[in-house]
């Protein structure tokens, strides 16, 4: 009965650890998930000057321009 | 992903008239779903791609370029004129 018991639980968690790894692996490759019309995430980045700069301060008053420059500081 | 200090001293360098802004821990290059994951030999490495955004004063998206696209800025530039018109024809 026990030996029954203990196959019954390795049957269920194997479909959950498939589920897992399934939703690890989406996380490791990242899809550019925002789309034109979507709201922007808020976030709050520190500026060259040291000076915390939210994305929601300029709500209402500018348009913003983001452009994500990689590797920038090097000589490549 | 660079460091403000590296950033302070790039902006110096090229003498730049914007802000720089460093995102070190990666929430927001995560939130945007612009940081790729990258396996080789069972180790992932992580890299922000090129991307430009346009978010108008609502918050909302108004363009996205990425990749080799995203080098030239020009394409997102014109949005951001064209945004500024029709804000201001208001």
């Amino acid at each position: 009965m026990k030996r029954a018991l203990a196959a019954a639980l390795v049957l269920t968690a194997l479909p959950v650890a498939t589920l897992f790894s399934a939703s690890a692996q989406k996380e490791e490759v990242a899809k550019v998930s925002l789309k034109v019309g979507d709201p922007a995430p808020d976030f709050t980045l520190l500026s060259d000057q040291w000076k915390t700069v939210k994305l929601s301060d300029f709500k209402g008053k500018k348009n913003v321009f983001l452009a994500v420059y990689v590797l920038a500081f090097t000589g490549g | 992903m660079d460091s403000p200090a590296a950033n302070a001293a790039f902006a110096k360098q090229i003498n730049v008239k914007f802000t720089l802004l460093s995102d070190m821990n990666k929430k927001m290059l995560t939130s945007y779903g612009i940081l790729k994951g990258h396996d080789v030999q069972g180790d992932t490495y992580e890299w922000a791609q090129r991307a430009n955004i346009v978010i108008d004063k609502n918050g909302i998206v108004q363009h996205i370029e990425e990749g080799d696209s995203a080098v030239n800025p020009n394409n997102a530039l014109s949005v951001c004129t064209d945004l500024h018109k029709k804000q201001s024809a208001k």
